[in-house]
């Protein structure tokens, strides 16, 4: 056995590793290597500093701040995804507002068949719509304290009653005309 | 196992599954329980106390977002010292990329007041043993402030969770006999360090 291999069967030692047969080894070795002797004492030392060292506890306000810091997160999650909600529901909404206004445009062009056939997708287009202001409105309301949520309802809510006296408008002048 | 024990893990199980599902008081119950070995990690890892606590936090703070991503067929303990030991190992990577010129500087660990050793001061009446308490302290993190900080990992898993050279290996995704070799050497180069610098501990530089 050489010192590097005595070593090795130190440590393993240290961590319960070593079986019987090789410890008679090693301890044979360590009586006869003046450097072996030295270097195991001061494995031990360093064992039983390590071995002997308590754990350091955490400061009590630990839990408090991964709370804070969570519902913090979670709050400017729920503002991002609230306010990208609304602005898609907007989208949406102005194109409806525009849509009758793009199909006299697009009729001019004389595309305007193929639009006019498309009956059940402006069907599809309402629906998705709803959906989106469905979920608008819970982001919203589930950060319904924050003064921002507050003004973009305000503004969720104005836009539809734009839209809807737009749309009245648009029927009246089309039965008119 | 004891009922205690099985009462505990069916618990656990239960704010588990709560967390999961956005419950943030059973995850706070969670951080409640870790929050000690947790800390300690990032404690022996960084060496100090603001820096410590902010790892931890953070560390809690990925267990919540990587919830759904834990297999309950794991211990959790183990899967949230994973998640404690990475950041650190990536907090020291950072730090020597940052701090390259102020080495010496951050190789000077301060006394770990907030933990254990204020509870234990009252374990122990004479003043001196206190003092020597706090002294070995000092000496253990200025020892692990001389490892790589995958090797911190190891030594710390090892000596005070009682990892076993499997458990370490799966913790750091490393093979078992690299960990072997890695605490092997990492405990040969201590021994040297501390041998070198007497029985009077470690000078630090100030
Ligand atoms: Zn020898």
């Amino acid at each position: 056995m050489d010192c590097k291999q005595a070593t090795e069967m130190m440590v393993a030692r240290l961590d319960g590793h070593l079986d019987d047969g090789s410890t008679v080894l090693l301890e044979a070795h360590i009586g006869a290597c003046c450097s072996c002797q030295a270097e195991w004492r001061s494995l031990q030392r360093l064992d039983d500093l390590l071995t002997t060292a308590p754990m350091v506890r955490s400061p009590v306000r630990l839990r408090v701040q991964v709370m804070t810091r969570l519902q913090r997160r979670e709050q400017a999650r729920r503002a991002i995804v609230g306010s990208t909600t609304l602005a898609l529901g907007t989208i949406t909404l102005m194109l409806l507002l525009l849509a009758p206004v793009l199909l006299d445009l697009l009729r001019m062009v004389g595309i305007a068949p193929t639009l006019l056939s498309a009956g059940p997708e402006t069907v599809v287009q309402l629906l998705a719509l709803m959906r989106t202001m469905g979920r608008a409105l819970l982001v919203l309301l589930e950060t319904f304290v924050t003064p921002l949520a507050a003004l973009s309802l305000c503004s969720l809510a104005l836009a539809l009653a734009l839209s809807r006296l737009w749309t009245g408008a648009v029927s009246r002048l089309r039965t008119e005309s | 196992m004891g009922p205690g024990g099985v009462i505990r893990v069916i618990t656990e199980t239960e704010w588990i599954q709560q967390a999961r599902s956005g419950d943030h008081v059973a995850f706070g119950r969670l951080v409640q329980a870790y929050q000690t070995p947790v800390y300690n990690l990032t404690y022996r890892m960084l060496g100090n106390a603001a820096e410590a606590e902010e790892a931890a936090q953070e560390a809690f703070l990925r267990a919540y977002t990587h919830l759904r991503s834990y297999d309950p067929q794991r211990p959790f303990r183990s899967w949230l010292m994973a998640i404690a030991s990475h950041y650190c190992i990536d907090q020291l990577r950072r730090r020597r990329l940052t701090w390259l010129s102020f080495e010496d500087e951050i190789a000077v660990p301060e006394n770990p007041v907030e933990g254990g050793l204020v509870q234990l001061a009252s374990d122990l009446p004479n003043p001196e043993s206190v003092v020597t308490q706090q002294e070995r302290a000092v000496q253990i993190q200025t020892l692990l402030s001389t490892l790589s900080p995958v090797d911190r990992a190891a030594v710390t898993l090892l000596y005070w969770y009682d990892y076993s050279y499997e458990e370490i290996a799966e913790t750091l995704d490393l093979t078992v006999s690299a960990v072997k070799s890695r605490l092997y050497r990492a405990r040969r180069d201590l021994a040297k360090l501390l041998e070198e610098d007497g029985e009077n501990g470690l000078q630090t530089s100030d």
